[in-house]
C-alpha cells in the first residue's frame, strides 16, 4: 500500500468523521428547537414556583432569548473550539460531566462486548450443523435473549443471583462482582444476534469445497471450524459487532438504571427529561463519535481478517 | 406576592403512597421494638427512587435534595409532625405584631463541620445568597416571599425583615432549604455546590463524604454534633457511624434490596408489596400521611360545561371515589372528603361522609342543567354539543402512583352518567402550555406542604398555576380570596383554624374539587433498624437511628 493512499484515505476518514459530528450536532440542536414548550419551563419542571424574574434570568444566562439562527452560530462556535458549554441544571461544563461518567459505562460496555462475543463464538462453534435438538435449543435460547426486554432481565437476573442466592451485589460499581450481572444483562441480547449470524455463516462455510478439503486431509471437526470455517464467517460478524457495540451505548442507559450503576445513563435520563440542552447535545455527539470510531475499528478488521483486500486499491 | 409552593406530589418522589387501613393515622410507626437501648456505631444503607439534579439547597425545588441534605443542614426552628415549632439553631424567637420582622437568638457554640462558628453573619450570608438573581433559586428564594433583607444585631441575634406580613416565615425557615452553608464553604465554592460532596459543609448530624452520580451518596457521622431539637430522643452526634444512600429508581429492585438484606431501608414500597414486609419476615413499615393538599381532581370552573356549578356538582357525585380508590390500590388506601390532608393543622373533619356517591343526584342535576338529549354513543348532548370534559394526561415519565389507572376508573365512572372525558398524552411542553391557559376541564395533582396555606395556593383567584400557584380551578371567589388571605396574616392557630375550616367547606360546596385520597409515604424497613422516624414532610430522620442485632 502506497503512503500517498494511506493519507488520502485517512484525510477521507477524518473529513467524513467531522461531517458526520457536524451532522449530529446540527440535528440534535434542531430537535431541541422543535420539541414545544418553553425550554426555561420544561428545565423547571410544570409547576416549579420560580419567579418570572429566576426564568427571565435563566433564560437570558443561556442566551435563549436570541434568534434561533444566532443561538445555532453561538453554538457552532464554542463546538469548533471544543467548549460543549455548561449544563443548564448542574452548571458545570458539559465535557468535564461527561467525562467523570464515561469511565464506569466504558467498563460495562467493554465487558459486555467481550462477554456476548465469547458467549457467541461458544454457542455457534459447538452448535452450528450440529444435531437439530441441539442447534434448534441453543437457536431458541438465543431467540428469547434477543427478545426480552433488557431491564426484564436485568431484574431477572437480579432476582436469582442477588436477592435469592445473594452471590452478586444489588448495584453499584464498587468492585468487578458488582460488574457481573449488569454486563450479563447487556451482553445476552447482543449473543443472540451474533450467534445466529455467525452459526449461519459456519454452516455455509463448512459446506463450502474448501473445507471438504481440509476435512478430506484428515482435520477434525473442531479444527476445521475454528481455522477454516470461521474466518470466513467472521466477515459479517464484525461488521454486526460494530453496529451492535454502538448501540451497547443505549442499552447500558437501561441498565445502568436498573442496577443503579454511575455511568453515562443516568446522565443522560437526567439531560432528556429536564431538556437540559447542552447536555443532550454533548452526548448526542459522544454518541456519534463512538460510532464513527467503531465503523473505522470495523474497517481496519476486515483487512485484517481478509487479507483479499489487502490490495494497493484502497476500499472506499 | 409569597410563593410557598412545595412541589406537587405528581413531579416529587413518586412515593408509593399506599398505606394498609390499619397503618392509618398520622402516627408514624418505627423499625423494631423501642425497648432495648440504642447502641453506637454501623453502616445503614437505604435505597431511594430519585435523585437530586442539583444538591444546592439554595437552588433546588426537589423533595430528594431536601430529604438527603436534612441530614446535613440544620435550620432555625424545627416543626414537628403537629405543626408545633421548636428551637434548633435558633434557641428562641420573637415575631413583630406586624409580621414583617423576625428576630432570632441564636444558639451559641454551634460549629459547621469545617471547624468555623455559626453565627448570625452566617445566617445573612445564607439568606442574601438566596435572594441574589444569581443563583437562579428555584425554591428556597420563594420561600423567603417578601424578604427584605436580614440585619446583624450582635453575633448572636438577627432581624429578619419582610416587605409586607408574612406569616408563614417560621415554617419555611424549619425547612432545610432555608438551611445554612459554612459561609467560608460558600465563598470557596460558590455556584459549585450544586455539585454536591464534601463542598457541602453544613451544621448537622451527618457530613457529606462523597457522591457517586448514579450510584450513591455517603453521609457519615458529624462527632462534633450537639444541638439536636429538643423533639429528637436523644442528643450528642448520630448513633450511626455512616448513612449511605443508593439510587435505585426501579420499585422491584429497591423492594428487592431490602429482602436480600442489602439495604436496610427502602423509599416507595409499591402497593403489592407493603402486606408482604412483616416482621416475620424481618421487615416493617414507616407510613406517614403527607401534609397539605391529598390527590384532587380539580375542575375548571372558568370554561366549558363547568361554568355551570350543576354540572361540577354531577362529576363530584357522579365519581365513586371509595370503589375507585380502592381497586386501584388494593383496598389500602385512605380515601379523601376534604382537599387537606388530615396531616396538615386546621383540617376539616366534619367534611366526611358529606358528599357521597350518589349517580342518581348527578343524573337529575346534569338533566336541570339542559344537558338532556343523547347522541348515538349514549352520550349526553346540549343543543347539539356533546358533554365532552378535556383531562390531559402528563408524559408517561411523570405519571406517578398510577393516577393514569385511576383515571381510567373516573373515566368509566362519568361515562356511566354520559360524559365524554377525554384524555390526550402530552409532552410536558403542551401540558403546561394548555393548563397555565387554563385551557383544560380537569387537571389532577396533590400540593405536599406542612400548613394550610397550601389553600391558599389552590383556591385564591392570584395563585393561578402560571404565577407558581396551584389554582387550577380559575375561580375568583370574593370569600375564598378573603379567607385565604386573612389565613395569612395571623399566627393565632385558632383564628386561622376557622378561615382554613371556611375555606375547605366552601370549595367543596362550590364543587371545584374531587378530593380522591390522602398522599402517604411508604417505607420498608429492617427490623435491625430502631429509632427511624418521618418527619413533618414525611422525610425519613436519622439522627435517632441505630442498628441493632
Amino acid at each position: 500500500m502506497k503512503a500517498t493512499h494511506l493519507l488520502q484515505a485517512v484525510a477521507r476518514r477524518v473529513a467524513a468523521a467531522a461531517a458526520v459530528l457536524l451532522g449530529a450536532a446540527t440535528v440534535a440542536f434542531a430537535a431541541l428547537q422543535l420539541i414545544p414548550g418553553d425550554p426555561v419551563t420544561t428545565m423547571l419542571g410544570p409547576f416549579s414556583s420560580a419567579t418570572p424574574e429566576v426564568r427571565d434570568r435563566i433564560r437570558a444566562q443561556y442566551g435563549l432569548g436570541e434568534p434561533v439562527g444566532q443561538q445555532y452560530l453561538h453554538y457552532l462556535g464554542h463546538l469548533l473550539r471544543g467548549d460543549l458549554g455548561q449544563s443548564y441544571q448542574v452548571q458545570r461544563p458539559v465535557g468535564s460531566l461527561i467525562g467523570d461518567q464515561l469511565g464506569p459505562t466504558a467498563q460495562l460496555a467493554l465487558a459486555a462486548l467481550a462477554l456476548a462475543l465469547l458467549l457467541a463464538l461458544v454457542s455457534a462453534v459447538a452448535t452450528a450443523g450440529r444435531r437439530p435438538v441441539l442447534r434448534g435449543a441453543a437457536s431458541l435460547l438465543e431467540l428469547l435473549t434477543v427478545s426480552s426486554p433488557s431491564y426484564w432481565t436485568g431484574i431477572l437476573l437480579l432476582t436469582a443471583f442477588s436477592f435469592h442466592w445473594q452471590l452478586f451485589p444489588v448495584a453499584g460499581a464498587q468492585n468487578g462482582t458488582s460488574l457481573v450481572l449488569p454486563a450479563l444483562t447487556l451482553a445476552l441480547p447482543m449473543t443472540g444476534v451474533l450467534a445466529q449470524v455467525l452459526r449461519e455463516g459456519l454452516e455455509t462455510a463448512l459446506h463450502e469445497p474448501f473445507a471438504v478439503t481440509a476435512r478430506s486431509r484428515g482435520l477434525s471437526s473442531t479444527a476445521v471450524r475454528l481455522r477454516h470455517a470461521l474466518r470466513h464467517a467472521a466477515l459479517p460478524l464484525v461488521t454486526l459487532t460494530g453496529w451492535l457495540a454502538g448501540s451497547l451505548l443505549g442499552g447500558a442507559v437501561l441498565v445502568e438504571t436498573v442496577f443503579g450503576r454511575p455511568g453515562i445513563g443516568a446522565l443522560i435520563l437526567q439531560a432528556t427529561t429536564n431538556k437540559d440542552m447542552p447536555l443532550v447535545i454533548g452526548l448526542v455527539l459522544l454518541s456519534a463519535l463512538v460510532f464513527v470510531v467503531l465503523s473505522t475499528l470495523v474497517d481496519l478488521l476486515y483487512l485484517v481478517i481478509d487479507p483479499r483486500l489487502r490490495t494497493d486499491q484502497v476500499t472506499p | 406576592m409569597s410563593r410557598l409552593s412545595r412541589r406537587p406530589v405528581p413531579l416529587v418522589a413518586a412515593t408509593a403512597a399506599v398505606l394498609l387501613a390499619a397503618a392509618c393515622g398520622s402516627g408514624s410507626g418505627s423499625g423494631g421494638s423501642t425497648s432495648s437501648t440504642p447502641v453506637s456505631g454501623g453502616s445503614l444503607t437505604y435505597a431511594v427512587d430519585t435523585e437530586p439534579v442539583s444538591w444546592d439547597i439554595d437552588v433546588s425545588q426537589q423533595d430528594i435534595t431536601g430529604s438527603i441534605q436534612r441530614n446535613v443542614f440544620d435550620s432555625l426552628v424545627f416543626q414537628d409532625d403537629k405543626g408545633q415549632f421548636h428551637p434548633w439553631l435558633a434557641s428562641s424567637w420573637t415575631v413583630a405584631k406586624d409580621l414583617r420582622t423576625y428576630t432570632f437568638h441564636l444558639r451559641k457554640g454551634v460549629t459547621f463541620t469545617d471547624g468555623t462558628p455559626f453565627n448570625a453573619q452566617a445566617v445573612k450570608t445564607n439568606f442574601d445568597r438566596i435572594v441574589d438573581p444569581a443563583t437562579t433559586s428555584q425554591y428556597a428564594a420563594g420561600l423567603l416571599g417578601p424578604y427584605s433583607g436580614t440585619k446583624v444585631v450582635d453575633a448572636y441575634t438577627v432581624e429578619v425583615s419582610f416587605t409586607k406580613a408574612f406569616a408563614p416565615f417560621l415554617q419555611a425557615a424549619s425547612t432545610p432549604y432555608l438551611g445554612f452553608y459554612s459561609p467560608a464553604a460558600i465563598a470557596k465554592y460558590g455556584s459549585k455546590l450544586g455539585a454536591g460532596g464534601p463542598a457541602d459543609v453544613g451544621t448537622g448530624p451527618f457530613v457529606f463524604s462523597s457522591y457517586t452520580k448514579g450510584q450513591s451518596a455517603v453521609l457519615t457521622r458529624n462527632p462534633k454534633y450537639d444541638w439536636a431539637p429538643a423533639t429528637d430522643s436523644h442528643q450528642g452526634p448520630a448513633y450511626l457511624d455512616k448513612l449511605t444512600y443508593r439510587f435505585l429508581s426501579q420499585d422491584s429492585v429497591r423492594v428487592g434490596a431490602l429482602r436480600s438484606g442489602q439495604v436496610q431501608v427502602a423509599k416507595s414500597v409499591p402497593p403489592a408489596d407493603v402486606k408482604t414486609l412483616t416482621p416475620g419476615s424481618g421487615l416493617t413499615v414507616i407510613s406517614k400521611q403527607a401534609p397539605g393538599g391529598v390527590y384532587n381532581l380539580v375542575l375548571n370552573a372558568s370554561r366549558g360545561p363547568f361554568t355551570d356549578q350543576r354540572v361540577r356538582e354531577a362529576v363530584q357525585r357522579g365519581i365513586n371515589v371509595d370503589a375507585d380508590v380502592k381497586s386501584v390500590y388494593f383496598g389500602a388506601y385512605q380515601r379523601a372528603w376534604s382537599p387537606l390532608s388530615p396531616a396538615t393543622a386546621g383540617y376539616d373533619s366534619a367534611l366526611t361522609g358529606t358528599w357521597p356517591y350518589d349517580p342518581k343526584l348527578a343524573d337529575r342535576l346534569l338533566d336541570q342543567a339542559g344537558w338532556t338529549a343523547r347522541d348515538s354513543s349514549g352520550y349526553r348532548t346540549k343543543d347539539g354539543k356533546r358533554l365532552s370534559l378535556v383531562w390531559p394526561l402528563m408524559p408517561q415519565n411523570l405519571v406517578s402512583q398510577q393516577h393514569d389507572i385511576l383515571g381510567q376508573a373516573v373515566q368509566a365512572d362519568l361515562k356511566k352518567l354520559g360524559i365524554q372525558v377525554e384524555r390526550p398524552r402530552q409532552d410536558v411542553g403542551t401540558f403546561v402550555k394548555q393548563l397555565f391557559g387554563g385551557k383544560d376541564d380537569i387537571s389532577d395533582y396533590s400540593w405536599a406542604r406542612a400548613d394550610p396555606d397550601v389553600l391558599r395556593l389552590y383556591f385564591n383567584s392570584a395563585e393561578t398555576p402560571a404565577k407558581g400557584g396551584a389554582n387550577g380551578t380559575f375561580i375568583k371567589d370574593a370569600d375564598l380570596d378573603a379567607w385565604t388571605e386573612q389565613g395569612q396574616t395571623t399566627l393565632d392557630p385558632a383564628a386561622r383554624a376557622t378561615f382554613y375550616t371556611q375555606v375547605q367547606k366552601r370549595a367543596v360546596d362550590l364543587s371545584l374539587v374531587v378530593p380522591m385520597y390522602v398522599v402517604s409515604s411508604v417505607y420498608g424497613a429492617s427490623t435491625h433498624a430502631h429509632g427511624i422516624t418521618a418527619d413533618a414532610n414525611t422525610w425519613l430522620e436519622f439522627h435517632d437511628a441505630w442498628l441493632g442485632k
